[in-house]
């Protein structure tokens, strides 16, 4: 039996399954927030979302925004973070995110080994990273303008359009020179305009050797999401259901947006993985889809709040696999967890399926 | 519950049945005529019956038909859309796949290029493409593990080992390759690879990973040949590529995809930059030659579209063609996937020439089960242009008049101009329904007789075949009805066909070091687990030839 609360009272899971459906059901402008869970929840919120009318405001949006705009606006040139460690002789870190992920020590301490690059040394630059010693790199420093200005200037030098002895002409000449290059770097932290360079500087040095972006993936299954996103919707995550037909648009759709305008009248989050709880989640009528034994498994998260197994853990699932670059799945680790959040989302929307039936 | 489709002129090529008479039918199957009463009469005078249309080579599902969502969001928005699935208005979406399938009588849809890293996200979003049963192609030819197998010589049972391993783990109905080693050649630094050019670090060519792929599929018993996807697509000269492939099988069952990108002939001899001409019939005399091959078109329709391939040398090249100016390519485990958008100008020589040459390989094909209808999803354009497509092939007037609107090149680079034939309805169903189903091995269905799975598509009988194909009168799946005057009534779900393949021990030890060793986690992290299908029985086994 898992833990289930409804209005800081512990309770039954189908208790606050059935208090959920009912305060779905009477919700005009509902909001599915932070879906940071696992593809079978993903799948589940978004049919749940399509019952009720509901926008969807993922946790990731920041960090998968910073892309998807550039996507749609001029496309992109990437590689899997496996082709960069096996091919790569040069590696090129952008800002200060990256240096904390693991995927750097793995790359840091291999050669390449596949391709024309095989046997050769990796190199490892630095833009406007950390200089802490831990991984041997050349650091070359951000401007004074920032990342995104920063990258500009570079992709100005490798195209040629500025020229001089500088350290970021020195750095052009690095990337121009690499058989296999590879650019790391956290969208989030880069953000829109440094990506749309960095994409460009990409594309501009493919035109003389091989060069390719390895975006690191966002901790909240945001890669995950766009997968299903897509194949359910057409669209990117942030969409809105109010219509009854799916309508992208991230600044409508942006439930802190939504909250403070007084737009939404009810809130479910899921995070049966661990994700920054919304400040605003209090602030109306909401049920809380949290993994079992997280901060949030208690009575005051939410006005109703189901804890649930958390994928890959306590129950199987389909995850976003960072290493990989693709979804992969995990297995339970023991007894599997009674209750998923896929299975939960499901029950909500069978239950006001059933209503809506009843009322007819 | 017997169900009797009575009074319809039935079109079943495989059994010469063209004439007016009955379809019986009982749980879920095609059954014989029977005495008994049926619970269930559906009159279909003045209504064609024929199997359900079978698709092999459409891009459905997979990583980059969702890049190219993300790429171009615009291009399905559509707001007349079927009712009743919350997510079928959604256009591009799985469930207007399996709509718009769906309502033009098809039945069973294939993806030609699942990555077998990428499968456990290709199989989810195939699972939920509605209506129709789904399968899904794992492609060879770029992986390392492959190419290092081959360079290392270890022989023709290795390679079968791995290939069966690798259907088996992701799940596939089949094997393809694309450009083979082309891939791998663009990630060190070629810009063009033909059948005998050395790929860098390998010392392999096309011609070698594809005939140890041919040698595999028919040691296997995959019951789809080999499905390629050649070198040079879409460059003047390429029939060159195609004819050289087709005589490189040696015999070998061989499938080709898409092959009008590959009948452009050279303009002027020894000059590719002179343009191209039709070289529908060359391909058709060499087709003939050929029994062992089947082609699929890849027909062109006008208008905006995105090309999504997993060639991605041949992609790298398109890029300065973009329309709008943005493309995706990304080089991946092994191929990876190129994504660009392209518009098909209605009155552009290059488009109105490449439309001609697409109907004139149809037209000329002696035969039609080996000359499968295709768009390429959308690479030639939707799949939703297929009415059309059948309405130029059936009418000459219509296609005249089709013509007389186009450039003028058609007739100047093409013989489609001077073709008289006009399709019947039993080519229609041997393009649409019992070839594919043939080339994919799938004995129950493309047929209508007795034993067949009930996949039952009924059309008005129209003149306006573009009208009769759009949107069919009933479509059965499975002996159920899902549509019904054009629109779905009932949103089952079909199955995903996989083959049914045992893998050996000694190389699944093997190649799970292999990953371990290149992706830090080894084959279990390839799977297709039935667990990540939320308890849905989603798969049906298809048995390997004898």
């Amino acid at each position: 039996m898992m833990a289930a609360w409804v209005k800081g009272g512990a309770t039954d899971a189908d208790a606050a399954i059935e208090a959920a459906a009912h305060l779905f059901a009477s919700a005009k402008v509902p909001v599915v927030t932070g879906l940071c869970a696992d593809v079978g929840a993903l799948r589940a919120a978004y049919g749940l979302a399509g019952v009720i009318g509901a926008s969807l405001d993922p946790v990731a949006a920041p960090s998968l925004y910073a892309e998807l705009g550039v996507l749609s606006r001029t496309g992109a040139m990437g590689t899997t973070p496996a082709e960069a460690v096996g091919r790569a002789d040069l590696v090129v870190v952008v800002g200060n995110a990256p240096w904390d992920r693991p995927f750097l020590q793995d790359i840091a301490a291999a050669k390449p080994r596949r391709g024309r690059a095989a046997g050769s040394e990796r190199t490892i630059l630095s833009l406007g990273g950390p200089s802490n010693g831990q991984i041997r790199h050349v650091a070359y420093p951000v401007e004074p303008g920032g990342l995104a200005v920063s990258i500009a200037q570079l992709r100005a030098f490798a195209k040629g359009h500025l020229a001089g002895e500088t350290a970021y002409a020195d750095l052009a000449r690095r990337l121009v020179a690499a058989h296999y290059g590879v650019v790391v770097y956290e969208p989030g932290e880069v953000g829109e305009l440094g990506v749309e360079m960095l994409q460009g500087l990409v594309k501009d040095l493919n035109d003389v050797t091989r060069f390719f972006a390895l975006p690191l993936a966002d901790p909240f299954q945001g890669r995950a999401l766009i997968q299903v996103a897509a194949w359910t919707t057409g669209q990117a995550p942030s969409t809105g259901f109010g219509r009854h037909v799916p309508e992208h648009d991230p600044w409508r759709f942006d439930g802190a947006r939504q909250v403070r305008e007084g737009e939404a009248d009810a809130a479910l989050w899921l995070s049966s993985l661990p994700s920054p709880r919304p400040d605003w989640l209090a602030s109306l009528p909401s049920v809380a889809i949290v993994g079992e034994g997280s901060a949030n498994a208690t009575g005051d998260t939410a006005e109703i709040v189901i804890a649930v197994g958390v994928p890959g853990e306590s129950t199987g699932g389909t995850l976003w696999n960072e290493r990989r670059g693709t979804l992969t799945h995990s297995s339970a680790a023991g007894q599997p967890a009674a209750l998923t959040a896929g299975a939960v989302l499901d029950a909500i929307r069978a239950r006001i399926t059933a209503k809506d039936s009843a009322a007819c | 519950m017997l169900t009797l489709i009575k009074g319809g002129r039935v079109i079943d090529p495989t059994a010469s049945r063209d004439a007016v008479g009955d379809v019986w039918i009982e749980d879920g199957r095609v059954v014989a005529p029977s005495d008994r009463t049926p619970d269930n009469t559906i009159d279909a005078a003045g209504c064609v019956v024929m199997a359900g249309g079978v698709e092999v080579h459409s891009h459905i599902a997979g990583g980059n038909v969702v890049l190219s969502r993300l790429l171009l969001p615009d291009l399905y928005a559509s707001e007349s859309a079927p009712e009743g699935h919350p997510f079928a208005h959604a256009g591009g979406s799985a469930a207007w796949i399996g709509a718009n399938y769906a309502r033009m009588g098809y039945t069973t849809a294939v993806e030609p290029a699942m990555p077998p890293s990428n499968a456990l996200a290709t199989q989810l979003e195939l699972a939920d493409i509605p209506l129709l049963d789904r399968g899904a192609l794992a492609v060879m030819g770029n992986d390392d593990q492959l190419l290092e197998l081959l360079r290392q010589r270890e022989g023709a049972n290795a390679v079968r080992d791995l290939v069966a391993l690798t259907v088996a783990t992701s799940r596939g109905l089949g094997v393809k390759c694309i450009n083979a080693g082309g891939a791998s050649a663009f990630k060190d630094g070629a810009l063009k690879l033909s059948l005998d050019d050395e790929i860098p670090v390998y010392g392999l060519s096309t011609r070698k990973i594809m005939g140890a792929l041919l040698d595999a599929v028919e040691e296997i018993g995959v019951p789809h040949p080999l499905h390629v996807h050649c070198n040079n697509l879409g460059i003047p000269g390429a029939d060159d590529s195609f004819v050289a492939t087709l005589e490189a099988a040696e015999g070998r069952r061989i499938h080709f995809a898409h092959a009008q990108f590959y009948a452009y002939g050279l303009s002027e001899p020894g000059n590719p930059a002179g343009g191209f001409r039709s070289a529908a019939e060359r391909i058709a005399q060499a087709m003939e030659k050929h029994p062992n091959a089947t082609y699929d078109v890849g027909q062109v329709a006008f208008g905006q579209t995105v090309t999504i391939s997993l060639d991605i040398l041949r992609q790298f090249g398109g890029r300065k063609g973009a329309n709008p100016k943005k493309w995706i390519l990304n080089a991946g485990d092994a191929e990876g996937g190129g994504v660009v958008p392209f518009l098909y100008k209605p009155r552009g020589p290059v488009s109105s020439l490449q439309w001609a040459i697409g109907l004139e390989m149809m037209l000329l094909s002696n035969d039609p089960e080996r000359t499968i209808l295709t768009t390429d999803h959308p690479n030639g354009g939707p799949f939703t242009e297929y009415p059309r497509i059948i309405h130029w092939l059936m009418d000459k007037e219509a296609r005249d008049r089709e013509i007389a609107s186009l450039h003028k090149v058609i007739g100047e680079r093409s013989g489609l101009g001077s073709i008289e034939r006009e399709y019947t309805l039993s080519e229609i169903a041997q393009l649409t329904r019992s070839g594919p189903a043939k080339l994919l091995g799938l004995t129950d269905r493309g047929h209508l007789r007795e034993g067949a799975r009930a996949d039952v598509a009924v059309y008005r009988d129209d003149r306006d075949r573009t009208a009769m194909f759009a949107r069919a009168k009933l479509v059965l799946k499975d002996g159920e009805a899902i549509v019904e005057d054009g629109e779905v009534v009932n949103w089952r779900s079909g199955r995903t066909l996989e083959l049914s393949v045992e893998s050996d021990k000694a190389m699944e030890k093997r190649t799970d070091a292999y990953l371990e060793d290149r992706f830090g986690t080894g084959l279990d992290s390839f799977a297709v687990p039935d667990e990540a299908f939320a308890g849905h029985d989603v798969f049906e086994d298809v048995a390997c030839r004898a």
